[in-house]
């Protein structure tokens, strides 16, 4: 065989291989779940969920015990904000308890007797608020309606020129509303095409061990599956053809559904997602080569997602992470891929600034290429010498 | 009856105890998990924030400020640059959450009643980070509204209260219930290592029993003729219940012992512990009786429980969602569970305020009888596709 013939057969045997690939995964029904049906449906719930970003009229029970004109100017201001809601007035502390124990209420304000007596004495005036922690934004919008109703009412009470010798302004980048969608949804994303790769992955590499005597080479294709980088390269192929389609539709399509800000040209996400998608597949396929049971990747795999959402640091900031898992999340391609991604998409980052996440993106898919075919070339060993025991045997 | 249960009991022990994957779901799973979210969160509120400050003022009184914000256990000034963009640049690659921006001339502009602006800017793509940092700068500021009004006020002769009055006039005492230090693992592991036990509860049970099919051993576990298979799947569910009730326990020791997170009432949460396991195992065999094949019903035990964690409500309120996913969060135990423990857990609340949901959760043990006769048809019918 002369070169041009071997170069004609290795191109061929990734060819078959791809197209064996793509048959496996129409005909397996949990394997079309994960690779189309995960991506499509999944963001757009998880879309839904925090489409509302923002809470608004979360409900305050009143105890005013000062019954004057500044108390209900007071809680008439916290009541015109938007993060607030007052849902009832209640005689005592205990009372307001009653309304938060129906959940009617999430934060009780009470409002001392001596309250308009002390501001007009000059002095301080200070309030109690109660709040339910079980949820931390229901704690920051109570607290945050009341401060500025409180800041508000100096107006109401006294204007004097040595008032507020400076002012200040806040300004939230990237996500100007501070809303849950724009916060998670992008990192979800990008998590969401890891996870349906390692689980299609981890099904498609058990169903052919276990339809082929625990091995990953299937015995009636035998003769075309005999060297490992065309094995490795046909099979990427298949879930690389099939994923521009599923990155398209997740990280193109959804986000403008959803309204999530997208501040990137996409050749710089095209760019960037190339390496991310390698890595993944590679990653899902060294994983895959060690599950057994058709079953077990669902059992084994689905409960990282958590683990790998927080590893990324999108939701715990980084800089409080323990160093060990900040090395461990290292190891995940996801870790770089969400923060890349959110970089680029949420804060308009050019590739050149996100130059750490896309290096070591491409390590981490040379890394697992080398370990994946590795693992594929002791498979073709171990074959190899099954297969010349039989002969031996016969 | 009780025999029957008692022997299938025996043997699915045997195959508990035996199989590699259940040791790996019931035990493994929720202990590398609660090592996980307890360390990764061990510091509860994050510290030292990495931020920068643009000073353009550069005074004895800027740099005070400066001092000032890095003396709060919430931030560290990392960086001291002398032009926006240059922060804006380190800002979008990461390294730093938020900017404290002082404007030229600020100190004199102050002294000269000018209102100078101070700018905080935070990112929010970092949600926990840009609001924690939001709090201490704007504190700052205040603070510093203070400071000047006191230096200014006391050269007329005014009185420290009288002053303190007028920059903040109404104080507000805040009593964060149940959770004093805004400990973000307590309202973040708390159910989130609840939720990964009813996602391989679930996982467990159907796939023990699917898997009978693909063994073909069901002629072992389910009685023949046509009697009823409550006893069979009793006699399986009842060692998985204990084995899962077993974990949970470890799981409440690692929360409210371990870690001394708060907790009031305890066999209250006991009893929700093991409501909530028995409901995950109802939901499971129901799924199992929807789904004729083990892979599709495994499918949809992960996807149901993934989506546990989002439309449980407990880090965005199911408050803001949109109706009809109100109306959806019940069906799933975990956002029942999570009531409860805001209820008897985090707030002292009486056990009737929580009882809706402890019936919530006995009610799941109906689900499986709407597929049971279905259930018993296919494990009997269907073979294991190859």
């Amino acid at each position: 065989m002369n070169i041009r013939q071997a170069i004609h057969q290795s191109i061929s045997d990734c060819f078959i291989i791809w197209r064996q690939e793509l048959t496996n995964i129409r005909r397996d029904i949990a394997v079309v779940l994960m690779f189309i049906g995960v991506p499509l449906l999944y963001p757009l719930l998880y879309g839904s969920i925090y489409n509302t970003e923002t809470i608004r009229d979360v409900p305050l029970v009143v105890v005013d015990e000062s019954h004057s004109a500044l108390a209900r100017e007071f809680v008439r201001r916290i009541g015109a904000t938007a993060e607030v809601q007052i849902v009832a007035y209640a005689p005592s502390l205990r009372q307001a308890r009653d309304v938060t124990d129906r959940k009617e209420a999430y934060g009780i304000l009470q409002i001392p007797a001596d309250f308009s007596a002390k501001i007009h004495r000059d002095e301080q005036a200070v309030v109690a608020l109660y709040i339910d922690m079980s949820g931390l934004l229901f704690y920051k919008a109570i607290l945050l309606a009341t401060t500025e109703a409180s800041l508000d009412m100096r107006r109401t009470i006294r204007v004097q020129p040595h008032d507020a010798p400076l002012a200040t302004e806040a300004v939230a980048l990237y996500n100007p509303h501070g809303g849950f969608a724009s916060f998670l949804l992008p990192a979800i994303l990008i998590l969401v095409i890891q996870q349906s790769l390692l689980l299609g992955i981890g099904i498609l590499a058990a169903t052919t061990r276990e339809r082929n005597r625990r091995r990953l080479i299937p015995v009636a294709m035998r003769h075309i599956y005999t060297r490992t980088f065309r094995i490795v390269f046909g099979k990427t192929m298949a879930y690389l053809a099939l994923y521009t389609f599923v990155c398209f539709w997740t990280l193109v399509i959804v986000p403008y559904l959803f309204r999530i800000p997208q501040l990137t040209n996409y050749s710089t996400l095209l760019l960037f997602l190339l390496p991310y998608l390698l890595a993944a597949t590679f990653f899902a396929m060294f994983l895959s080569t060690f599950i057994r049971g058709r079953e077990t990747p669902m059992m084994l795999l689905v409960f990282t997602s958590l683990i790998f959402l927080f590893l990324s640091g999108v939701s715990w900031p980084l800089a409080a992470m323990p160093d060990a898992w900040r090395y461990i999340g290292y190891l995940i391609p996801s870790t770089f891929g969400i923060q890349g991604f959110v970089k680029i998409n949420t804060m308009s980052a050019e590739l050149w600034e996100v130059a750490f996440e896309y290096r070591n993106l491409w390590l981490q898919a040379g890394i697992y290429f080398t370990l994946t075919a590795l693992m594929y070339y002791r498979e073709l060993l171990k074959v190899k010498r099954e297969e010349l025991n039989v002969k031996r045997d016969a | 009856m009780t025999n029957t249960i008692f022997n299938i009991a025996a043997r699915e022990t045997g195959r508990l105890l035996k199989g590699r994957i259940y040791w790996f779901c019931i035990f493994l799973v929720p202990c590398i998990s609660c090592l996980f979210f307890l360390t990764m969160m061990h510091e509860g509120l994050p510290t030292d924030l990495p931020i920068a400050v643009v000073d353009l003022d550069n005074t004895a009184a800027s740099r005070n400020l400066s001092r000032q914000l890095n003396a709060f256990e919430g931030t560290q000034i990392v960086a001291q640059y002398n032009d926006f963009s240059q922060a804006q640049t380190e800002m979008q690659q990461g390294h730093i959450y938020g900017i404290f921006y002082i404007p030229r001339n600020f100190t004199q502009e102050t002294v000269a009643g000018k209102r100078p602006v101070l700018s905080f800017y935070t990112n929010n793509t970092y949600l926990i980070a840009g609001s924690l940092l939001f709090k201490d700068m704007k504190t700052v500021a205040t603070l510093a509204t203070g400071a000047v009004v006191l230096q200014t006020g006391r050269a007329r002769g005014q009185r420290d209260e009288q002053l303190i009055a007028a920059v903040q006039p109404i104080a507000i005492e805040t009593h964060p219930v149940g959770n004093p230090w805004l400990n973000y693992s307590v309202y973040l592991s708390n159910i989130i290592l609840l939720g990964i036990l009813t996602l391989m509860i679930m996982c467990v049970t159907v796939y023990s029993i699917g898997i009978e099919v693909k063994e073909k051993t069901i002629g072992e576990w389910l009685p023949s003729g046509n009697a009823s298979i409550l006893p069979a799947l009793a006699g399986k569910l009842i060692p998985q219940t204990i084995l899962f009730f077993i974990a949970g326990i470890g799981i409440f020791f690692s929360l409210y012992i371990f870690m001394h997170f708060p907790v009031h009432h305890i066999v209250n949460m006991l009893g929700a512990l093991l409501l909530f396991i028995v409901a995950s195992q109802a939901l499971g065999v129901f799924m199992i009786g929807c789904f004729p094949t083990l892979r599709l019903a495994l499918s949809f035990a992960c996807l149901f429980g993934m989506f546990a964690f989002s439309i449980t409500g407990f880090t965005f309120p199911v408050d803001a969602m949109y109706p009809p996913l109100q109306a959806l969060s019940h069906l799933f135990p975990l956002r029942h569970y999570f009531l409860i423990y805001v209820d008897q857990a985090l707030n002292e609340r009486s056990f009737a305020c929580s009882l809706p949901h402890y019936a919530a959760l006995l009610a799941f043990l109906a689900a499986p009888l709407i597929t049971l006769h279905h259930l018993t048809w296919s494990l009997k019918n269907v073979p294991y596709k190859r």
